[in-house]
């Protein structure tokens, strides 16, 4: 009976179809109402401490979000001992408090189905926790505690330092990672974000230096922290105070960043793998935040290879010619410092230097033509109607906010940028990719079976170098 | 970035922080509203007001388990092919185009043909090669690039994207709430009038993938060949990707019988999370999927893996580190001992306290890192997998003894009613993180709807109740033996 009931149907919806065929609508002419947008309010609130709290209530689900940005980072690395600020993060997060042992800590947490992690990354340490709105006095007098007085328990603390040297043992595993890696120490020589940490370095690092890291940076004067979800500001205020009560913050040093390189000329660097496929990675330094291009290069680099299947990296390389998954650009728009221009691809053996060639003609095309005013309102729209999304939950909302803050973006930074955007106008968009586009001073890692296209590659008019990974262990 | 992609990881993703409900959601899963449409789809509705954006997700119940020999990577291909336009987009003149993709279409199958050939005339192949090449151009010169990413992309779309799994495959995108309508008429026109442009490029394009996912990574290597080797019958056993050969072998034909099948709203859940209005919400996909011919269900896969007679070891020679993985064959949910091995995946490996990261990681210091997860599907009888990265200077051998007593001891230790405690409040927040976020409700709930009925989520919190200590001690009993178990390491070979 129901399958009857079916055929019925086909036969009737095929019908239907049918007459629909002829006068098929595009959906790009359908009509939408408008998009009704309010920024989010964030609760912002100097508690008596010093630490800058910033607060968006969610009673949705049970739980509650806390990240705690702290100033520090791998930026302030000493070269002698690269990879101290991540010894620091790791031996934090698992090394236990003045009145708990690790074990204690973790079966206390865990037993909260609470999540606690640390992180270090270029210019902060993060601190997430994670928890149960009924845990919530307890969780925040463990995270007050872990702050304040950190135990750095010895066992942990070289269980921490083995898995850092297994770290270096296996970085020659992954070939994105060891493009990431070449190019980094191509960009960055004798600067701690092209460093890489040895065995002797990690071998070095000391309690001592663990105390330090803590004593200069851990001060609520210096705290940054987001919060999200299912708690009241009074109760939260009143749970910090607590923890953060009669803890004094010694006036802070100015920032003092070590300047970066000069921009090193182009080169390729081979690194050779038994794998059938090269990644390639290209790089040049690029842009801080600070720099008022920043919005036209966003265009720019959508249309170039930031915006997916709209980009041109994407169309040629990988649609018209299926010669990559996966290939695209990227301004690592710098915090404080320049960050880098990136290009990524992976491409078989076979076709290394085809891929090449067509990537660095993609990046001279956009310098030397204009884009077509079809392309630049595709990417502007993409920009400025996908804005939105920047608050579709309510710990990215109030994590951007104090990042925004740390970073000392400008106070209109998130209500003037969609205008920002729609002023970029072609010309804008071929200035800025001569100035900052720099394809015949670019770094390119290739890591794969260098056999199969070294001649080619030595045909270029780069200077070619070859790093044997063997000696990188 | 946007990628088409598939890959286990996603799937992994899925199983591993997707699993299933707590009282505290239960609040959220009472607003889930339920239809069915008169061709038989699903569709799941659920208002939520905290901003102004829907996530939107269409699955079907077909994945690689559902490919014969002979078909295998026809879904992920299919998947890629879907992105490629319908009759009016994607096209500058589809009348032009079509005898021109039927020429592509037929020197791209002589090819094959002749490539199958051991006395084929290579100046044959090469002459239809270049004749293929030049069709390729033609044809490019009648299509609109990604037409479906360009337009959703200057409507504010993100995460335009597609995955395709071993038991079902979901399309999905994320878009301003007063876009909705765009999604229901793109999404309905690429179901009804799909055309597959670009085939033979995209061909190439799955190639690269594979090289980039298993053949170039030490972690995809040594999952496909845990796979290939657990299972010896049941399709589990075959990457979703297709191996090499399936790869160079597909065809346009092939995949559109695959899809005018299962594609189809029998086979079809929508799950909508966001900013809308229901009830005119309803009205709108109805107006839109309604249309659509009903198909034909999935047939269930009838291949019955036999029971493993005696533990089976691989060595995989690659130029990286050493690692290893165990795998012991179980079943899949709805059976009781699924929850028990939700149970047991906490206990072993969740967190610093458990089971195995304080023996193997923190005591012993043999391990850097321990995981324990469930794969390939859920569908069928599936595999619990440990997956080690042994520290420098360790042998497997010393692992794998460390390991055994660990799990030993679960069959002549009860678990105290503290630790199930723990494992099951920690399995409960999890699932109750895995709803902060449109995403990530609508992917739970498409995914079971997907697997069979989205309830399970609701019942999950009792069944886990149920699990008593000795369920435990007599699954861990019943399913990890030797004979039951599946071994790979990855050693840097002598090549």
């Amino acid at each position: 009976m129901r399958y009857f009931l079916y055929l019925l149907l086909i036969i009737l919806l095929f019908g239907c179809s049918q007459t629909r065929l002829g006068q098929q609508e595009r959906p790009d002419n359908l009509i939408f109402p408008a998009l009704v947008f309010h920024f989010p309010e964030v609760t912002q609130q100097r508690l008596a401490s010093g630490v800058k709290l910033y607060l968006k209530e969610d009673h949705e689900l049970p739980l509650v979000n806390l990240t705690l940005l702290v100033e520090g980072g791998s930026i302030y690395d000493p070269l002698d001992k690269t990879g101290l600020s991540q010894f620091f993060a790791q031996s934090l997060s698992t090394g236990g408090t003045e009145s708990l042992s690790p074990q204690q800590l973790e079966t206390e947490l865990e037993g909260m189905a609470a999540i606690l992690t640390v992180s270090s990354s270029k210019y902060g340490y993060e601190i997430d926790l994670s928890l149960n709105r009924q845990d919530l006095k307890r969780g925040i007098e463990i995270f007050g505690e872990l702050l304040r007085r950190p135990r750095f328990e010895a066992e942990r603390v070289e269980l921490v330092r083995a898995q850092l040297l297994e770290n270096i043992h296996r970085r020659n595993d992954d070939p994105g990672s060891i493009a990431g890696r070449l190019l980094g120490e191509a960009i960055y020589p004798g600067h701690p974000f092209g460093a890489v940490p040895t065995a002797a370095m990690v071998n070095s690092f000391s309690r001592n230096d663990l105390l330090e890291l803590h004593h200069r940076y851990f001060q609520p004067g210096h705290f940054w922290l987001a919060v999200s979800g299912d708690i009241q500001q009074s109760e939260l205020v009143a749970l910090l105070d607590q923890q953060f009560e009669n803890w004094q913050t010694t006036e802070s040093s100015p920032r003092e960043l070590p300047p970066l390189p000069a921009a090193p000329a182009g080169k390729i660097i081979l690194a050779d793998k038994q794998i059938p496929q090269t990644t390639v990675l290209m790089g040049h330094p690029g842009i801080s935040k600070d720099n008022p291009d920043v919005f036209a290069l966003q265009v720019a680099n959508y249309i170039l290879g930031g915006g997916g299947f709209n980009s041109r990296m994407m169309r040629e390389v990988r649609s018209d010619r299926g010669l990559a998954y996966s290939v695209y650009s990227y301004f690592q728009v710098g915090r404080r410092l320049p960050g880098l221009f990136i290009v990524s691809s992976e491409t078989k053996c076979e076709s290394t230097g085809e891929v090449v060639t067509l990537l660095k003609q993609l990046i001279r095309q956009i310098r030397d033509e204009p884009v077509s005013t079809a392309e630049l309102d595709l990417a502007k729209a993409s920009l400025i109607n996908s804005f939105v999304f920047a608050f579709a939950d309510s710990h990215s909302v109030v994590n951007r906010k104090v990042r925004l803050d740390y970073y000392d973006y400008p106070k209109d930074y998130l209500e003037t940028y969609r205008q920002r955007i729609a002023s970029v106008t072609i010309a804008d968009v071929q200035r800025v990719a001569q100035q900052y586009l720099h394809p015949d001073n670019i770094q390119i890692v290739l890591v794969g079976d260098g056999q199969l296209y070294r001649d080619e590659i030595e045909k270029m008019d780069l200077p070619v170098e070859t790093v044997d990974l063997q000696l990188t262990q | 970035m946007q990628r088409i992609i598939i890959i286990f990881l996603c799937l992994l993703f899925l199983l591993i922080y997707t699993i299933p409900a707590s009282s505290s959601s239960h609040t959220i899963f009472e607003k889930v509203q339920e239809h069915r449409l008169i061709n038989g789809a699903t569709v799941l509705l659920v208002e939520r007001h905290n901003s102004p954006t829907v996530a939107a997700y269409i699955s079907f119940r077909v994945g690689g388990v559902n490919e014969t020999s002979q078909e295998r990577g026809v879904a992920h291909l299919l998947e890629h092919m879907l992105f490629k336009g319908t009759k009016t987009l994607g096209t500058k003149d589809y009348a032009a185009e079509k005898p021109l993709l039927e020429k592509i279409k037929t020197v791209g199958q002589q090819i094959d043909v002749l490539r199958n050939r051991h006395d084929a005339d290579p100046e044959e192949i090469q002459q239809l090669q270049d004749q293929l090449k030049g069709l390729q151009k033609e044809h490019r010169k009648l299509v609109v690039k990604n037409e479906f990413s360009k337009i959703y992309g200057e409507n504010g779309g993100v995460g335009y994207n597609a995955f395709t799994g071993k038991d079902s495959t979901t399309y999905l995108i994320n878009l301003p709430a007063n876009k909705l309508e765009l999604w229901a008429a793109i999404e309905s026109d690429r179901l009804e009038n799909a055309v597959f442009r670009e085939f033979y490029t995209e061909r190439d394009v799955v190639h690269e993938e594979r090289r980039r996912s298993y053949e170039s990574s030490p972690d995809g290597l040594m999952y496909e060949t845990l796979l290939a080797t657990a299972y010896k019958v049941h399709p589990y056993r075959n990457p979703v990707i297709g191996w090499n050969s399936d790869i160079d072998n597909l065809d346009p034909d092939q995949i559109r019988i695959f899809f005018e099948k299962y594609y189809t709203p029998v086979n079809m859940v929508i799950t909508l999370v966001g900013d809308f209005d229901s009830e005119a919400t309803l009205q709108m996909v109805e107006h839109y999927f309604g249309k659509l011919a009903p198909g034909v269900p999935v047939p269930p896969v009838v291949d019955k893996e036999p029971e493993q007679k005696g533990e089976r070891r691989v060595t995989i020679n690659f130029d990286a580190e050493q690692q290893l993985m165990i795998a012991y064959h179980k079943p899949a949910m709805p059976h009781k001992d699924d929850y028990v091995f939700d149970i047991l995946l906490q206990i072993l490996s969740e967190g610093r306290s458990s089971r195995l990261y304080k023996t193997l990681v923190v005591e012993k210091q043999l391990v850097t890192d321990v995981g324990v997860f469930t794969a390939p599907g859920s569908r069928y009888d599936n595999l619990m997998i440990l997956s080690m990265t042994p520290r420098y200077g360790c042998s497997c051998t010393d692992i794998e003894d460390a390991v055994y007593v660990e799990l030993d001891r679960l069959k002549s230790e009860l678990l105290t009613s503290a630790e199930l405690d723990v494992a099951r409040k920690q399995i409960m927040t999890s699932i109750l993180r895995g709803l902060e976020g449109n995403g990530g409700l609508a992917r739970m709930l498409s995914s079971y709807q997907t697997l069979g009925d989205w309830h399970y989520l609701v019942d999950y919190e009792k069944q886990l109740n149920l699990v008593t200590a000795e369920d435990v001690m007599s699954a861990t009993k019943r399913y990890l033996r030797a004979d039951n178990r599946t071994v790979v390491t990855l050693i840097r070979g002598e090549n």
